[in-house]
């Protein structure tokens, strides 16, 4: 019986080394490449006051490699100008995707987290139908909103499946990385420490190049469940230790929907948070919270039919932060679709904050994929 | 003995979720699952790109990208690429002679088939979303527009996905003989 099982489990493992042929699509009409680039970039001008530098560029190659069909390997670059002229690199991730099986992924690398949806799928600006952020997410854009996700990628493991679960699609993502860090040079303050409890918060942030500052590991995910094409909603989930001592926690969670129409569509993210921090009078651990939220919704007008308006869309946007750096914004803008992945933005930004002090944008944006 | 088991049930399981995708690239019912499964998924965060954005070679790369991004499996991300190298990518899209040229006339519903049509139209009420219903198209648009429509997609409308299918303008004849009788 024991050498029967042997032997199936050596004709099974004579099975598997044959699927990668299988998988090769031989007698197919499919070219197989190893490698392609893609990517986006934009320029913009913003009028902002008191802003010198107003035009802003960037390009953002992504470099995708397929080793096999079984690993495929991307990383994304992000070249920019600083306001002193000098040019900046940033990589954005590095990643290698295993495929399991069918449904699922192992992503081990530098990767964009699966929290919401901006984060890791709406940012690249030929994408975000509007020149700027929602002012949630710690992505550069967000102006005068102090975001409440710091983290867009870091460095870990990723585990994500995908099932047919009745009449939709569940989508799930669960993922350990090195996590969150203080940044001690950038407190933020709080002008009413009576409605605030003291007088500031740490910022947390992360820096690629600095490595964790604690033992401790994030961990987080995204539940998802699709009616595709048209809804989406999902739970994201994030957990992390910040401090170099590990005894301080950063959390949030976000609950994001989608619909998709055909010449509409209707998104938005509601964001908590919360962050442990040191009270200075007493020693103890205490929790400092915001949370926020957006809403944006698009319409194409070539719904009207007429083919002069048929590249134009009009995309209006609303976003809010509440309890501490508070703040909403209102975002109104035209784009002109010149090919399908390049597009030509102009929009309007109104931003008030809690203290009275307003931020106005004026937007020209020239943002492509390729 | 409890390993040895363990070790067979997954082997067979990760053999049993590759065995399907063994289907032909140029299967007609794979191409049209790749057509929905375009319409579906790549709307959901981006203007869908054309076929015509990247060669063949550079789909196969840009799939296992997008199959992340999208959470599709991999039979899912294979048929969206078979639909995609079914129609004038990069590297033959100025080439119309890669398209029907010698080959047999085909009926318009071979043709609807074919080239997954459905996949972003409704036809009879049936079909996808990403592009307008093609009931009554014919009679609203004219056989002059739906023909310019067929050879330049993009010639109303710059932003538009729809690729350039490999048809002789008999073809696209047929076809439209076809969507005037809908």
């Amino acid at each position: 019986m024991k050498r029967l099982t042997l032997s199936a489990a050596v004709a099974s493992a004579l099975l598997i080394s044959a699927v990668p042929t299988a998988l090769a699509q031989e007698d197919s009409e499919l070219d197989i490449g190893r490698f392609a680039i893609a990517g986006y970039g934009d320029v913009s001008y913003i009028d902002q006051d008191g802003m010198n530098n107003n035009v802003e560029s960037r390009f953002v190659p992504i470099f995708l490699f397929q080793l096999s069909e079984k690993i495929h390997i991307e990383s994304e670059l992000e070249f920019s100008i600083d306001e002193n002229g000098e040019t900046e690199v940033e990589m954005e991730y590095a990643d290698l995707h295993y495929f399991l099986n069918d449904n699922t992924t192992i992503t081990a690398g530098k990767f964009l987290l699966p929290f919401g949806q901006f984060g890791p799928n709406l940012h690249p600006s030929w994408i975000n139908k509007l020149p700027s952020g929602p002012g949630l997410y710690g992505h550069g854009g967000n102006g005068s909103l102090v975001p409440l996700v710091p983290v867009m990628s870091d460095t870990g493991v990723n585990l994500r499946n995908s099932f047919k679960l009745g009449a939709g699609k569940l989508f799930t993502d669960f993922y350990v990385v090195s996590g969150p860090r203080e940044e001690e040079e950038e407190e933020i303050g709080i002008d009413d420490p009576e409605e605030g409890g003291h007088g500031s918060i740490p910022e947390v942030g992360f820096e690629a190049g600095k490595g964790d500052n604690n033992s401790d590991k994030a961990f987080g995910g995204r539940v998802a469940y699709a009616f595709l094409p048209s809804i989406e909603i999902g739970y994201s989930f994030y957990n992390g230790a910040y401090s170099d001592d590990a005894t301080l926690d950063y959390k949030a969670t976000a609950l994001d929907f989608n619909w998709i129409g055909t010449f509409a569509s209707i998104r938005g993210e509601i964001i908590d948070t919360s962050t442990d921090f040191l009270d200075e009078d007493d020693g103890e651990i205490d929790v400092f919270d915001r949370s926020g939220w957006y809403i944006q919704g698009s319409w194409q007008m070539r719904q009207l039919d007429k083919d002069i308006l048929n590249p134009f869309e009009l995309v209006l946007r609303y976003s809010e932060i509440n309890d501490a750096l508070e703040g909403e914004r209102w975002t109104v803008g035209v784009n002109y679709w010149l090919e399908s992945s390049a597009v030509l933005k102009l929009a309007y930004e109104d931003t008030e904050l809690e203290d009275g002090d307003t931020d106005n944008r004026l937007f020209i944006q020239l943002a492509f994929g390729f | 003995m409890k390993l040895t088991k363990l070790s067979i049930l997954t082997i067979i399981m990760t053999i049993g979720s590759f065995s399907a995708i063994g289907q032909h690239a140029s299967d007609p019912t794979l191409i049209a699952k790749g057509a929905r499964l375009y319409s579906e998924n790549c709307g959901r965060c981006h203007n869908p790109r054309p076929a015509s954005d990247y060669s063949k070679k550079e789909w196969s790369v840009v799939m296992p990208h997008m199959r992340e991004k999208a959470h599709m499996t991999g039979q899912e991300s294979l048929a969206v690429e078979a639909f995609l190298a079914s129609t004038l990518t990069a590297d033959v899209r100025n080439d119309m002679k890669s398209g029907s040229s010698g080959a047999e006339q085909r009926s318009g519903k071979t043709l609807i088939t074919q080239f997954g049509c459905q996949g972003c139209h409704q036809i009879n009420g049936e079909g996808g979303n990403l592009g307008p219903t093609l009931d009554g198209v014919v009679e609203n648009k004219g056989r002059e527009f739906i023909l310019k429509k067929l050879k330049d997609p993009k010639f109303n409308n710059t932003a538009s996905a729809m690729p350039q299918f490999p048809m002789s303008e008999a073809d696209m004849e047929m076809l439209i003989n076809y969507m005037s009788k809908n």
